[in-house]
């Protein structure tokens, strides 16, 4: 307004009247216009900005099955813009891109670590996605570690079981492999854009603008501290866990509470186990969970399996948390899906409750309680690996909430567990070293020493998965490894071979 | 158009003083446990308001700071015990005033464990000697962080951020308040003219030991630093009842107990007018008085192996004869300080040259103007003859904790140990006291000023088999 001349008085500024001609009305209420629109536009930026920084999607699933398998437990990346936290997978344009990114390093894809992919889902069961902090996450869910597969034939189609054992997953493969590869030099903002232009993916040009600037920084920034924290849980640290197996607790000392885990015993950090099934949870409360027993609360357990996925007490989506513990409440076992010889199984259930049902049957007088280790005599690393100065350690765990833990014990052996399902539940004991049923029937020499494990073709002779199978790339199994012992549990080894028989076919009707 | 801004810009302070008043200074009472041994593991003995560390900030430390802890654990590592279960360590208490804060209390000392296997759980006695415990460790860690770079709001946040999450104004007030001042008082805690630093260049406590007085006579009493090594084992602080005719701490630098109660707070921290309001309090109500209740009734715990009945009824024989006049309940120069200069005490006299008779007069100056009065302060010549309740969990032995089982007590000083390892808490149950042989532990060199295993040569001279059986009574006592 420099042509506009005023006159200051006591009231303040005073306008000539001689200046207000309609031109210049026109040109005052023009740019007053004017101005409103450019403030009104930058509020519209600003708010469009705050909308989309501060946006939180998740994947959700009104059906509870595909809500298992695909829904967000809030594993992604959250927290601020600032100081983001939580999440063990990179974004999810990354994680998308990262197999093609390092072709060498897993040729097969995330399928050949054992994921299961799905017609109409571009990402496997278990990984589900998020918006969070203005881009597309990825986190890890129940469903990762807890749907197998099975097959009749190596000709047929698998089914997806929700709920078991994901004995065909190798995790620690698939950690090392993300960690590898992010830091690899050719994962950067271009071949991940490229690759996601090439899979014909959306990609917005924020969040393009976004990779370039911070996000590819970012996630390899993050994935040097997690590999410096876990580091000695991947290859070259502890004996391979192969597929169906993983350490829980051991990462959980350096992620949650970053002990250095080199100064542990080494022997600690092997901690290896298999996967639990996830059904039928509601008679299992109150019982000892976890294969040392070390907590009696389900909702307890589920939290901190939680952690173990990548949530943090400030992303946890406890609402999504509340549908998968209400589903896998009451969440039938699958049932056997081959012949059954019943007159076996009726004299094998006389057995079963003779011999097995003080602390396998659900009414067992022992079942779901701890059994000495000096009793049951199976090999001691799991129960090692989880002391009870990390017992005490847990209790500080989601603070300052009603979720804060206080349930975790340390205890000495391993819990009595029921099972229903068992079949499904293969290889046997807590670290999965007998591949079938007929097998943990045996003393432990005529236990085989090495076998495969993560085939999903079902022996139904033995009742557990075939574990000689013809592919070469198959994980070999070896008992001799510390942590793999296949010793212990010798109940029922004594029985003559036609009762282990009848006992093998009851126990596929549980 | 004036009026109005003076009435905004006053209503503005209001506002922000009201703010600060609630953020920083409001005064929440602690929370009271139903059971007198948690108010004793975990209650607030007033310390949280000087000393306290902010809540977060202390939950944060250990995990951005692992590599200035000796070992994996966060606290456990510098033998800071828990039970499963309970959000915090014992010793550790948590109030509110203004943000919640993290104190000490008397159990971070005086609370101790035992195992009769290393495979076993430990089990955890409250009013034991903390053996495992070392407090020193503690601070320096403190400190330690303080003097790291990464003590910064942007860091601490992070992990902060992993764990909850704080409103605005409280993530505001952590990042630029709380941190930089908590890191600004520890490092003027740490500084040789104010506190801690005096103890840079003298020897260290190790596990189990403390020195309990010259933190007070620096830091309290504003006496000059001199120098003096006071590093003292801890003491159990049960079965007080039957200690009423004794004399209290190593030296008997103080005659009441109710003196001894106030004046520990205060040396933890607990501020004159903290003590005040709760001295003013009912036995039931009042957090030091319930404590004194606490440690008069609890009992030492009782050995917890078979002991051979017969053997230690020789045994008692020649305890009666040899030490009970001074060590038995009741015996008549028990509780009472024994000159230093008697040929068969002469014990390493550091701990009691560190006390002066300055430190007593001021101590007992301390406190004027308040309710409560500290009058009982002393200098003495020499050391207590301490009951020996419970005296299988008191090792290692000697006021410096020198000595680290009662068979090596009865042994000329040469044949004692001169080095070996505390803090372990496997017991010994032959010679009695905890397995000493390292290599976990504190390094325990009896050659170090303050650390001499020399003296209180009463029993040694007996036969093998009679000390034999004087040991295996005094698992009984």
């Amino acid at each position: 307004m420099a042509n506009t001349m005023t006159v200051l008085s006591t009231e303040g500024p005073l306008v000539d009247n001689v200046l207000q001609s309609p031109v210049d009305r026109y040109q005052h209420s023009f740019r007053r216009t004017w101005m409103l629109i450019k403030v009104a536009l930058l509020l519209m930026v600003a708010a469009y900005l705050v909308w989309y920084f501060t946006l939180d999607r998740p994947e959700k699933h009104a059906e509870i099955l595909e809500h298992f398998k695909y829904g967000s437990i809030g594993s992604e990346p959250g927290g601020s813009l600032f100081s983001s936290v939580g999440g063990v997978l990179p974004p999810y344009w990354v994680f998308k891109a990262l197999p093609s990114v390092c072709p060498e390093k897993l040729p097969g894809g995330y399928a050949s670590l054992g994921m299961l992919y799905e017609p109409g889902h571009d990402l496997p069961i278990g990984v589900s996605r998020r918006r969070r902090l203005g881009i597309e996450q990825v986190g890890l869910n129940c469903a990762v570690c807890h749907t197998g597969t099975v097959r009749a034939t190596p000709a047929s189609q698998a089914s997806i079981v929700a709920g078991m054992p994901a004995h065909q997953l190798d995790i620690q493969r698939l950690f090392e492999f993300i960690l590898d590869c992010s830091l690899d030099d050719r994962m950067t903002a271009d071949s991940v854009i490229a690759k996601a232009d090439e899979s014909g993916g959306r990609m917005g040009w924020l969040e393009k603008l976004l990779y370039r600037q911070t996000v590819i920084a970012r996630v390899k920034a993050q994935t040097v501290s997690l590999r410096n924290r876990i580091g000695p849980l991947l290859a070259g640290g502890v004996p391979r866990w192969g597929p169906g197996r993983v350490d829980t607790f051991n990462p959980y000392k350096s992620i949650q509470f970053n002990w250095q885990l080199a100064q542990l015993p080494h022997d600690e950090l092997i901690g290896a186990s298999d996967f639990p099934s996830l059904w039928n949870q509601k008679p299992r409360d109150g019982m000892h969970l976890h294969w040392d027993g070390n907590n009696t609360s389900v909702d307890e357990r589920n939290l901190s399996a939680s952690l173990g996925a990548g949530v943090t007490p400030v992303t946890v989506d406890h609402a999504s948390l509340a549908r998968i513990h209400d589903y896998i409440w009451t969440l039938p076992p699958p049932k056997y899906p081959f012949a059954i010889d019943t007159a076996g199984s009726g004299r094998g259930q006389l057995i079963f409750n003779e011999q097995c049902a003080e602390c396998h049957s659900f009414t067992g007088k022992k079942t779901g309680t701890v059994e000495e280790i000096g009793a049951i005599g199976t090999d001691p690393f799991r129960l090692n690996s989880y002391t009870l100065l990390f017992a005490t350690s847990q209790a500080s765990l989601y603070p300052e909430s009603e979720y804060r833990f206080k349930q975790f014990r340390k205890t000495n052996g391993y819990a009595n567990q029921p099972l229903d399902g068992v079949w499904a539940r293969a290889p046997y004991l807590h670290n999965g070293s007998i591949p079938s049923i007929w097998d943990l029937l045996q003393e432990p020499d005529k236990r085989p020493k090495q076998f495969a494990r993560g085939y999903d073709v079902y022996d139904q002779r033995n009742v557990g998965f075939v574990s000689n199978p013809p592919s070469q790339s198959a994980f070999v199994y070896d008992t001799t490894v510390p942590g793999n012992g296949n010793g212990g549990h010798l109940y029922g080894a004594k029985l003559p071979d036609e009762q282990k028989r009848d006992l093998v076919e009851y126990l596929k009707t549980l | 158009m004036k009026r109005r801004v003076i009435i905004f810009i006053v209503l503005l302070a209001a506002a922000v003083g009201l703010l600060t008043y609630y953020k920083l200074f409001r005064q929440v009472p602690p929370e009271r446990f139903a059971s007198a041994e948690d108010h004793f593991l975990y209650g607030s003995v007033g310390t949280e308001a000087n000393d306290g560390v902010p809540y977060w900030i202390w939950l944060a430390l250990p995990r951005v700071f692992p590599d200035l802890l000796p070992g994996p654990g966060g606290y456990a590592s510098i033998g800071v015990l828990s039970q499963e279960g309970r959000e915090m360590p014992v010793g550790f208490a948590k109030r509110t005033i203004g943000i919640e804060r993290v104190g000490i209390n008397c159990a971070l000392c005086h609370t101790g464990t035992y195992r009769l296997q290393a495979s076993d759980k430990p089990i955890i006695v409250a009013t034991a000697p903390a053996h495992q415990m070392g407090p020193q460790s503690y601070l320096r860690f403190l400190f330690a962080c303080a003097n790291d770079a990464r003590f910064n709001g942007k860091i601490i946040m992070a992990e902060i951020d992993r764990n909850t999450k704080l409103s605005w104004l409280d993530h505001q007030l952590y990042k630029y308040i709380l941190i930089p001042f908590t890191r600004r008082a520890l490092l003027k805690q740490q500084r040789v003219d104010n506190n801690y630093g005096w103890m840079k260049d003298l020897p260290p406590w190790g596990r189990g030991r403390i020195d309990p007085f010259n933190p007070i006579k620096y830091r309290i009493l504003k006496q000059p630093v001199d120098g003096t090594i006071g590093n003292a084992d801890m003491v159990p602080l049960w079965n007080q009842k039957q200690h009423a005719n004794t004399v209290y701490h190593w030296d008997g630098l103080n005659t009441d107990l109710n003196e001894v109660v106030i004046s520990s707070a205060i040396g933890d921290g607990a501020t004159p007018r903290w003590v005040e309001a709760d001295w003013k309090k009912s036995d039931s109500e009042s957090s030091l008085k319930r404590i004194r209740q606490f440690i008069m009734d609890r009992q030492p715990p009782k050995f917890p192996l078979p002991v051979d009945e017969a053997f230690a009824a020789r045994g008692k024989a020649i305890y009666d004869r040899e030490c009970a006049s001074c060590h038995a309940l009741g015996g008549e120069k028990t509780g009472k300080v024994q000159p230093l200069d008697d040929p068969a005490l002469k014990t390493d006299r550091h701990r009691l040259d560190m006390w002066t008779a300055n430190a007593a007069q001021a101590y007992n100056g301390y406190t004027s103007g308040y309710g409560w009065q500290l009058t009982h302060f002393v200098k003495t010549n020499g050391y207590v003859n301490v009951p020996l309740d419970g005296i299988w969990m008191r090792g290692p032995y000697l006021h410096n904790g020198s000595v680290p089982t009662l068979a090596d007590l009865l042994e000329p000083t040469e044949k004692r140990p001169k080095l070996f390892y505390s803090g372990n808490d496997v017991v010994d149950p032959v010679k009695v006291g905890f397995v000493s042989t390292g290599p976990d532990g504190f390094r325990f060199d009896t050659s170090v000023a303050g650390n001499s295993n020399a003296g209180h040569l009463w029993g040694t001279q007996l036969l093998a088999d009679e000390k034999h059986a004087m040991v295996e009574y005094m698992k009984t006592l």
